[in-house]
């Protein structure tokens, strides 16, 4: 049975594929039309990244802050028991109020572009980031001559506090924010460096605990944005983990000088002033925190930024975030007529008596029928396939280097082109299980597809979205503009598209069936 | 013998747009037996095809059955289609695809596959002289190695019955005779039945040994040659082909009357080719006589002094033709 339905498939395919005409207007012309969209709307591939400012962020700081006395863990035994006290606890007093350290704080600050204070919230250290040129150079490009700033981060961003993640995230997914910058609960415990004495009553660096992951929220729908402020906090956090480095190297060498004495008996206990080390480590945090104009660090971290798949999403080269649209559109348009005309063919058949030929077999009709959809399901399946894959080479080629415009999940192109594919197959069935004749599929067919096409925006404008989901153009470049920038929210569009099509193929075969009848 | 194809009261109806209905097909009995050639002889229109169509299952009978091998088209169609081959008329093959790819795939639909089918193939392309030309595309093909193909296909199952519907259509003589000597050798080598219509006496003639007469959808003779032509007795027909001219009552009065042997007359008038065409066929008077060669003189003195114009003389003995003239009035070709 299946050899049967599998042979009329296969010859179907073959057929249309020999058809040298048939190929050039299913394939040459939508390249052609998409390519000439693409360059008319999208450029040549010479324009730069567009200019961006005032990028819309939202900022949430949840650090509490880190405790001096927090960072050093007192050994139990500590030598000398007949000078020191006892009480371990009483070697380090706890520093005065409003002495903890906030990187949080500091970070926030320079999104918002707020005055940066001190570590110390009581500190009158700091500086203004305001004042500083920003570059969105890497480090090994800012140092070059042809450098130039491209403007300050308070031109760049356009930061809002907020208390809550839920409520950034909520908004940034409503579109009132392109990314959400949410510093996390013991952030500063994080980037400030843990210590602990060792046996010699030596002081060492430990490992850093987990957690303390700043995370950017990225807008799905602003892509190129999100990347940006991604960008700056990854920069940014590196800088606070450099400032942590520097920092413990002095807590290090300030708190073994000081047990060494204490250990020779050099220093006494009680004249120690801690808050001298704070003052320091003030001073350390302001000036190792100035560069921070500077951003764009890349480079390895034992602090990342967490975030929703942003490496996936495409660098939107405006050529590719035209041709992704129009040529889904035009794909799938000009696939809606393969679809109509393919099923067509059974007149064709019909006029050429191969149709008959076959009844006269021994192969019962309904095998017939579904050799004939299944094949022609194929033919519009590769139709598309190969449309967007030659869609990626003109891409890439206008662009100058491999792009994927389609986004680098393949497995759901794939079934969005098999929802897509369905659903053009679906619509053919049933425009010609519908007509009478060949010559009301010729005027029907055109009329419905160019319709779907107008409401579905395939001629460069677009309907209101109310208009335009009557069309499963729509749906179909809906969805593959939503893979195209790394979304994986299309279900309700595969729930469309699979419903629509799986309904007009069952109506449309059992009204062609009747094609049959001789 | 045993009988391959049986139809009883098989009828066919079609309807009309405007709600009234035709009857291609009225009632028509056949029994075919194993191992002949049986053609269904008729003029376009006469429903031969529909009878067919019919009986191999592609159009089914508003009234009545057919059997192939025992088996009901109708009900057992699937067993009914395994033991049978179809000739159509039209060139049913895919002009894209190479005779070797047609024949592939039309045999695939009879559940062929793999070296069986690869071997069936290659025995029929050489059975039908196109081995060398197999794997080039049927249009690049001339009309009679089109035709060729045409018929290899519907041999493909090695059936013990095929049907051959006007498989001489359209192409020349050469190649006609090629087919008809397939036909032939179908019956003769392997023992195939042959079901064959056309609207040509010669090929009827020449090839059946049954023939059914097909006039507005039923079947009015059948039987072998002789039998047919024993109906019209031991007249010769004069035929005489005449210019766009009508002949006076009283010359066909005088002509019956007065010479020896003449039985009837039919005049076929001049006829219009088509309705645009300013072409006419010629007018064809047809004088039955039972010795035509000895009343021929008389009626050429007769239709001279009547100022007919004579442009050919046929004198043709007892066949299907006539058959088919003494029983409808009309000559094959209307």
């Amino acid at each position: 049975m299946m050899r049967k339905i599998l042979a009329v498939a296969f010859k179907e395919l073959y057929v249309t594929f020999r058809d040298r005409n048939l190929v050039l207007l299913m394939f040459a012309t939508p390249l052609v039309l998409s390519t000439i969209i693409g360059m008319a709307f999208g450029g040549s591939g010479d324009s730069e990244v567009p200019d961006f400012a005032d990028i819309a962020v939202a900022v949430v700081n949840l650090d509490e802050g880190a405790d001096l006395q927090e960072m050093i863990n007192l050994p139990d035994q500590l030598p000398n028991p007949d000078t020191f006290p006892i009480d371990a606890a009483a070697l380090f007093p706890p520093l005065p109020d409003g002495v903890a350290l906030n990187f949080g704080d500091q970070l926030a600050a320079i999104l918002l572009s707020q005055p940066v204070e001190g570590a110390g919230t009581g500190a009158i250290g700091g500086f203004d980031p305001t004042e500083i040129g920003c570059s969105l150079l890497d480090e090994s490009e800012s140092g070059g001559a042809a450098a130039a700033p491209l403007g300050s981060l308070d031109d760049l961003l356009d930061a809002t506090a907020m208390d809550s993640a839920d409520q950034a995230r909520a908004a940034v997914d409503s579109g009132e924010f392109a990314a959400a910058v949410i510093i996390p609960p013991g952030f500063s415990s994080q980037v400030a460096p843990q210590f602990a004495f060792d046996d010699d009553f030596i002081i060492r660096a430990q490992a850093p605990g987990e957690g303390g992951i700043v995370e950017v929220y990225a807008s799905s729908g602003r892509p190129i944005s999100a990347r940006i402020v991604h960008s700056i906090v990854v920069g940014m956090v590196n800088q606070f983990v450099r400032v942590g480095v520097a920092f413990g190297a002095t807590l290090e060498t300030s708190a073994n000088a000081l047990a060494g004495g204490i250990a020779r008996g050099e220093i006494e206990l009680g004249a120690v002033d801690l808050s001298a080390l704070s003052a320091d480590l003030q001073e350390l945090d302001a000036t190792a925190l100035e560069p921070l104009g500077c951003l764009i660090t890349p480079g390895a971290n034992n602090i990342s930024a967490a975030q929703r798949p942003l490496e996936a999403i495409q660098e939107g080269h405006p050529f590719a975030r035209v041709i992704v649209p129009a040529g889904a559109a035009q794909a799938v348009f000009f696939a809606l007529f393969t679809g109509v005309f393919g099923i067509q063919s059974i007149y064709q058949e019909r006029r050429n008596w191969t149709l008959q030929r076959m009844i006269v077999s021994p192969t019962p009709r309904i095998f017939l029928l579904a050799g004939k959809l299944l094949g022609n399901l194929v033919i519009v399946f590769l139709q598309i396939l190969i449309l967007l894959a030659a869609l990626t080479l003109v891409a890439s080629l206008v662009i100058g280097q491999p792009t994927l415009v389609w986004g680098g999940n393949i497995a759901a192109v794939l079934v969005v082109t098999l929802a897509l594919s369905l659903c053009a197959t679906g619509l053919g069935v049933f425009l010609v299980g519908l007509a009478k004749t060949p010559e009301q599929v010729n005027l029907f067919g055109p009329m419905v597809n160019i319709s779907l096409a107008v409401l579905g925006g395939t001629f460069g404008f677009a309907l209101p979205e109310q208009a335009a989901r009557f069309s499963l153009i729509y749906w179909g470049v809906d969805a593959f503009t939503q893979l195209a920038n790394a979304q994986t929210d299309f279900t309700l569009n595969l729930i469309v598209l699979f419903g629509q099509g799986v309904l007009l193929f069952l109506v449309g075969a059992w009204l062609f069936k009747r094609r049959l009848d001789l | 013998m045993q009988t391959m194809v049986e139809t009883r009261n098989l009828r066919k109806t079609y309807s009309r747009p405007d709600g009234s209905t035709i009857e291609a097909v009225k009632g028509v009995n056949l029994e075919i037996q194993q191992g002949e050639i049986f053609s269904l002889l008729g003029p376009n229109g006469a429903g031969k095809t529909t009878t067919i169509s019919m009986i191999s299952g592609l159009v089914e009978p508003t009234e009545g059955d057919a059997t192939i091998g025992g088996f009901s088209i109708t009900k057992q169609s699937m067993e009914a289609k395994r033991l049978m081959g179809f000739v159509p008329q039209e060139i049913a093959l895919y002009p894209e695809l190479s005779a070797r790819q047609n024949l592939a795939f039309f045999g695939r639909m009879y559940g062929m596959g793999g070296k069986a089918l690869r071997r069936r193939v290659d025995e029929l392309l050489e059975f039908v002289d196109l081995a060398d030309r197999q794997n080039d595309r049927i249009d690049t093909f001339s009309g009679g190695m089109k035709r060729r193909v045409n018929i290899a296909a519907g041999l493909l199952n090695s059936p013990p019955l095929v049907y051959m519907d006007e498989p001489t259509v359209g192409i020349d003589p050469q190649n006609r005779r090629r087919v008809l000597d397939t036909v032939k050798l179908l019956r003769d080598e392997h023992n195939m039945t042959v079901l064959y219509t056309t609207h040509l006496m010669e090929e009827a003639q020449e090839l059946s040994d049954r023939v059914a007469i097909m006039d507005h959808g039923e079947i009015i003779a059948m039987g072998t040659q002789d039998e047919l032509t024993q109906q019209v007795g031991e007249e010769d027909r004069l035929e005489f082909t005449i210019g766009a001219q009508e002949i006076a009552e009283a010359v066909f009065e005088r002509i019956q009357g007065e010479t020896p042997g003449v039985t009837r007359i039919l005049f076929n008038p001049p006829e219009q080719l088509d309705e645009d065409s300013s072409v006419f066929a010629p007018a064809l008077l047809t004088v039955f006589a039972k010795r035509g060669r000895t009343a021929l003189p008389q009626i050429l003195q007769e239709l001279d002094s009547a100022g007919v114009e004579i442009q050919s003389v046929a004198v043709r003995e007892p066949d299907l033709e006539a058959v088919f003239l003494a029983l409808t009035g009309r000559a094959l070709r209307d």
